[in-house]
């Protein structure tokens, strides 16, 4: 019965092609499922990579490759001896890094690649993901062909383990990125326990019931990883959908969140004090901004740089704004109004980011103080205008890039709302005014599956200050304006004409545009009314529950006021912009600039009592999501359980005794007089089974008849064992005898005669 | 029981069927038992391989009563009945025959030897060198004797029924594994219990019983019996418990049973159906034939135990439906 899977059995290396091409004859079932766990590592590490190449490359290309890669990993490993195979794998490999180097721009090329390259390395190897490389369309591109043909022709050779270990590698390259989650890296842990038990499982020539061991083993390691955790924190979970925690506050997930930007679900506002800053002028105080957006968070791609003790101004017309910080509690970033240019009296040493923001290279502590002297740009709306289109090509490569599964409809939307808009500024202002005027302020948020962006302009009704930000960004990229996301602080609560004290919870998001000869331009989209109501109201509690940090000496005994929102750095009033009476969807329903009906808008947001404004890790979400839906890792997941679960009553015979139990108590009949015989005889070898004395193996029918019955035989199952002889050997029965038989079963059952 | 032999003649002549075979079978063995004490069961399976077209090796010590088992079957059918007692300078002619030059026509005519009779009995059949026994061989499987290039076909039915002494076995040539083949089964018949003995000692004083032994059936109602014999239903299930019986002696000794023993096998079931009054055949009756027609085909390791303990290891382990 296995005759077709005997080459199974083995053979020597030299008859390996002759074995190969007689598997592809018959399929054999266990091979196919130790393929399909080397084919699910490889789709744990290509999910990566495609993901990669959707925020920063082009996703077509990389299908492209990979498939190609597949096809003739496929093809070479039907005819190509392995030696032949790695040098062509190598080959793969050193083109790869070839094409990727060539197109490195001018700036990063100019170092030694030899450093560039373990630079590279060790970044990408603590942490750094893969998407802040700034050429990560073609890292992914170039870094695919090589592993994912090594590991397919591995496995197509039978080298189960050599094709999981290259697999494994490259997940564990992307876990150490931090690119694979948690459900991501179980799903390769697993495929690969699964390709190599089941690979032993063939080469051990064993079949599918073998196999059903592994597929318990696999769930088993599902089940456990979910149940039991090694860290007791929810990051050791795999299965955590909920980004966010407690913890979460606005500046937490903003202003404080190093190179990427995870946008949240509802989170809170922190009342610390943060710093108190005396200016010349109110400004944003700005701690950095982000340029690549993944549709589901920011990255700023690109390395930091030591800083120079001079930075360029912007390129247009600008006044200058002194400013001196004094910290109040513990600061990773450094504030400073858009845009600096000189940082002295730092306690610390500073380093520029990419994108020119600034950045402390330690912790500022309370009391350290420092001055920042910038440049603010004074470009009027006119000449915002009339700045035109003429955008330098790594300003084009950098900041108008959009994932490629972002759905169309997002462009089409913004192309309508800006259809009246001729110029970059003008679409930049109603987007602004159309997002102010159409979402709602809140904290409380249920964070969205897949595009935020989208999900916000179609789907959601509310948000706070990154999702306005975010949607604005992808509107104005989807028609083709440089544009992205800044984070920092609003001016505060102003505590004298020339000084503010900042907290936590005036952590922000705005826009930040692009003009030729302007420079980078600030919108704000979030409307200003309901988000400083909800600082005031947070700030009003924090004080009532006697939260420490909450004031400075300064601030104690005022009543909090929040500094409206200085206009974005460009005069708007001006009546010959477009206004929102142009934009058709606008509504003239929402709060404009002062709040004093503000607190209507974010009373249901904020909710009406508790010390937490929002309650933090999504809560809300089972009450008016429903259900809520799992992501594709944990789909699969559950599909590697639930096989195991099914192995494992299969393996242990529960289903069947369950079925045979029910059988036994009630024998549906067929057309088939021998099935009936058959059926009811079956009946009673079970009852003897549950007596304890099962037919034996070489028993026959009579023999096992005659144990049946306490004093002496039992004449019913005398009868029962004549009947089935006649069916089985005697050239079948009648449909009387068949009910006969099914009667004596039934009465047998119903007695329960003592079975020796 | 003394039945009058021509109405058992006409009732089987003119019907061979199940019942028929069945009654005649059972009537045969009841008359065997009026001479053979408490053998019952040796009888039955000679009975079954004479309905099975089969010959019967019967291996003891002397003097259990071999030869009067032979001779009252042979009586009992009332067919004819030769006896040719093997010994180390019996040629092969003393078995056939041999062609004789008669003066009065000038021809050589052909003098048939013990072998053409119904049931042949060779008594000791060891003790004859090889070239000898071989000459039943022909007529055991062939149904025919060939002398000086002439065939002359033996009657039928024809039953060859040898004994052989299972002690003094030297200058004895023991059969080799090829003719014990052709036997379908190998019966032992062993010492009779106390009191069978004591029975059979009151029996034989005065005449012996044998010689007032009855036929019960005639030559016609043993071919009736072999025909519906071979009538019996065999279905595939019970062809495939033989097929792996047999394969499980092939892959658990030396030298297995072939397929002429799987064969004999489930003839010999269908004379057990026979025996039992049923037209079709069951794992039972498989069963009851294994011991005797298997048990002697297979060839073990020394060491290893019996032919006998191998068939009842493969009765236990094969699974049956």
């Amino acid at each position: 019965m296995s005759a077709p899977t005997a080459d199974a059995t083995g053979g020597t290396a030299a008859d390996g092609d002759r074995r190969f091409g007689r598997v592809r004859a018959s399929v054999d079932p266990v091979r196919l499922l130790a393929l399909a766990g080397v084919a699910g590592l490889l789709g744990t590490f290509l999910s990566v990579l495609y993901r990669v190449s959707d925020v920063a490359g082009d996703v077509s290309t990389f299908l492209l490759v990979a498939v190609g890669t597949l096809v003739v990993a496929t093809v070479v490993a039907r005819l190509v001896p392995e030696r032949v195979a790695f040098g062509l794998a190598a080959l793969l490999l050193a083109a790869g890094a070839y094409v990727y180097l060539a197109q490195l721009p001018r700036s990063v090329a100019a170092e030694e690649t030899l450093v560039l390259f373990l630079n590279d390395g060790i970044e990408l190897l603590t942490g750094l993901s893969v998407l802040r490389i700034v050429n990560a369309g073609l890292w992914a591109l170039a870094a695919t062909p090589a592993p994912t043909f090594v590991a397919w022709y591995l496995a197509l050779r039978r080298r189960y383990v050599g094709a999981v270990i290259v697999g494994g590698a490259m997940l564990t390259l992307f876990v150490l990125t931090s690119d694979a989650g948690g459900a991501l890296a179980l799903l390769g842990v697993v495929a690969a326990a699964g390709a190599i038990g089941f690979g032993d499982v063939e080469r051990r020539g064993g079949d599918l019931a073998t196999a059903e061991t592994v597929a318990v083993v696999l769930a088993a390691m599902v089940t456990v990883a979910l149940f039991i955790s090694v860290v007791p924190t929810g990051g050791a979970d795999p299965l955590d959908v909920g980004i966010g925690t407690d913890e979460s506050t606005v500046e937490s997930s903003l202003t404080n969140a190093g190179d990427s930007v995870e946008i949240l679900g509802s989170i809170r506002l922190s009342p610390k004090a943060r710093f108190t800053v005396t200016s010349t002028e109110a400004s944003y105080w700005r701690v950095g901004s982000y340029d690549r957006y993944t549709g589901s968070g920011w990255i700023r791609t690109g390395a930091d740089r030591p800083y120079d003790e001079q930075l360029r101004g912007p390129a247009g017309e600008s006044r200058t704004v002194q400013q001196r910080y004094t910290v109040e509690s513990e600061l990773t970033v450094l504030p400073a109004a858009w845009k600096a240019t000189a940082v002295s009296e730092s306690p610390v040493g500073l380093f520029e980011q990419p994108g020119g923001g600034l950045g402390p290279d330690g912790e500022l502590q309370p009391g350290d103080t420092y001055a920042v002297e910038s440049e603010r740009p004074v470009a009027s709306a006119q000449d915002l205008r009339t700045a035109g289109t003429d955008y330098p090509d790594r300003i084009v490569d950098r900041y108008t890039g959009l994932p490629d599964s972002t759905p169309d409809r997002v462009g089409e939307r913004t192309a309508r709302i800006t259809a009246n808009a001729d110029n970059p500024y003008d679409r930049a202002r109603v987007i602004e005014r159309w997002l102010e005027n159409n979402r709602e302020y809140s904290l409380e948020v249920d964070r969205p599956r897949g595009n935020i962006a989208d999900a916000f302009l179609f789907e959601m009704e509310r948000g706070y200050c990154t999702y306005y930000a975010t949607t604005m960004v992808t509107m104005l990229r989807s028609q083709g304006v440089p544009a992205r996301l800044a984070v920092g602080y609003t001016p505060g609560q102003q505590v004298e004409d020339d000084s503010w004290v900042v907290r936590g919870l005036d952590s922000h998001a705005w826009v930040e545009v692009y003009f030729p000869d302007q420079g980078w331009i600030r919108f704000d989209p979030t409307p200003a009314g309901p988000r400083e109501a909800a600082e005031r109201q947070r700030v009003q509690q924090a004080r009532q529950s006697g939260g420490t940090g909450v004031d400075t000496d300064e601030t104690r005994n005022r009543t909090f006021t929040a500094t409206p929102s200085p206009t974005p750095t460009t005069p708007t009033a001006d009546g010959s912009g477009p206004n929102a009476g142009t934009t058709p969807t606008a509504t003239p329903t929402t709060p404009a600039g002062n709040g004093t009906d503000a607190g209507t808008v974010t009373s249901g947001a904020l909710g009406p009592n508790g010390p937490d404004i929002a309650s933090p890790g999504g809560g809300g979400s089972d009450e008016d999501g429903g259900i809520p839906q799992p992501t594709r890792e944990q789909t699969v997941l559950g599909l590697v359980v639930l096989a195991g679960v099914a192995a494992g009553v299969h393996r242990s015979g529960a289903g069947s005794r369950l079925y045979r139990e029910f059988r036994l108590r009630y024998q549906p009949r067929t057309d088939d007089p021998a099935v009936d015989v058959a059926r009811a005889f079956d009946r009673l070898e079970f009852l003897a089974e549950k007596a304890g004395a099962p037919r034996r193996p070489g028993e026959t029918a009579r023999e096992f008849a005659a144990r049946v019955g306490g004093d002496g035989p039992d004449e019913r199952a005398r009868r029962l064992a004549t009947l089935h002889e006649r069916a089985r050997y005697g050239g079948g029965v009648a449909a009387e005898e068949a009910t006969e038989a099914v009667e004596l079963a039934d009465g047998l059952v119903a007695d329960r005669p003592r079975i020796d | 029981m003394s039945e009058s032999p021509s109405t058992a003649d006409a009732a089987a002549a003119a019907e061979p069927t199940v019942e028929a075979a069945g009654e005649t079978a059972r009537t045969v063995i009841d008359n065997v038992e009026q001479v053979i004490v408490g053998n019952h069961e040796a009888i039955e399976h000679l009975v079954c391989a004479m309905l099975g077209r089969g010959h019967v090796l019967l291996e003891d010590v002397p003097g259990v009563g071999k030869t009067m088992l032979a001779r009252s079957i042979a009586r009992s059918f009332e067919c004819e009945f030769k006896r040719v007692q093997f010994t180390p300078d019996l040629l092969p002619t003393d078995i056939t025959g041999v062609n004789v030059y008669n003066q009065q026509t000038g021809e050589f005519e052909f003098r048939s030897g013990p072998v053409f009779a119904n049931v042949v009995l060779g008594d000791e059949i060891n003790r004859a060198p090889p070239k000898t026994q071989s000459a039943l061989l022909e007529a055991m499987e062939e149904e025919q004797v060939t002398v000086d290039g002439e065939s002359y076909p033996v009657p039928s039915p024809f039953t060859v029924v040898a004994t052989q002494n299972s002690v003094e076995r030297d200058r004895t040539y023991d059969l080799p594994a090829a003719e014990l083949d052709r036997f379908m089964v190998q019966l032992s018949l062993g010492y009779p219990d106390e009191a069978d003995e004591a029975d059979l000692l009151g029996r034989v004083v005065g005449d012996h019983p044998i010689e007032e032994l009855d036929p019960v059936a005639t030559t016609a109602d043993l071919r009736a019996a072999r025909e519906a014999t071979g009538e019996v239903t065999v279905e595939a299930p019970l062809r495939e418990y033989v097929t792996r019986l047999a394969r499980y002696t092939r892959e658990h000794a030396q030298l297995g049973v072939s397929p002429r023993g799987a064969i004999a096998l489930l003839r010999g079931a269908q004379a057990r159906a026979v025996l039992d009054g049923r037209d079709y055949a069951i794992p039972d009756d498989v069963q009851a034939e294994a011991e005797v027609v298997m048990a002697h085909r297979i060839r073990r390791s020394a060491g290893e135990g019996t032919g006998a303990e191998l068939v009842a290891e493969a009765l236990d382990a094969v699974a049956v439906e």
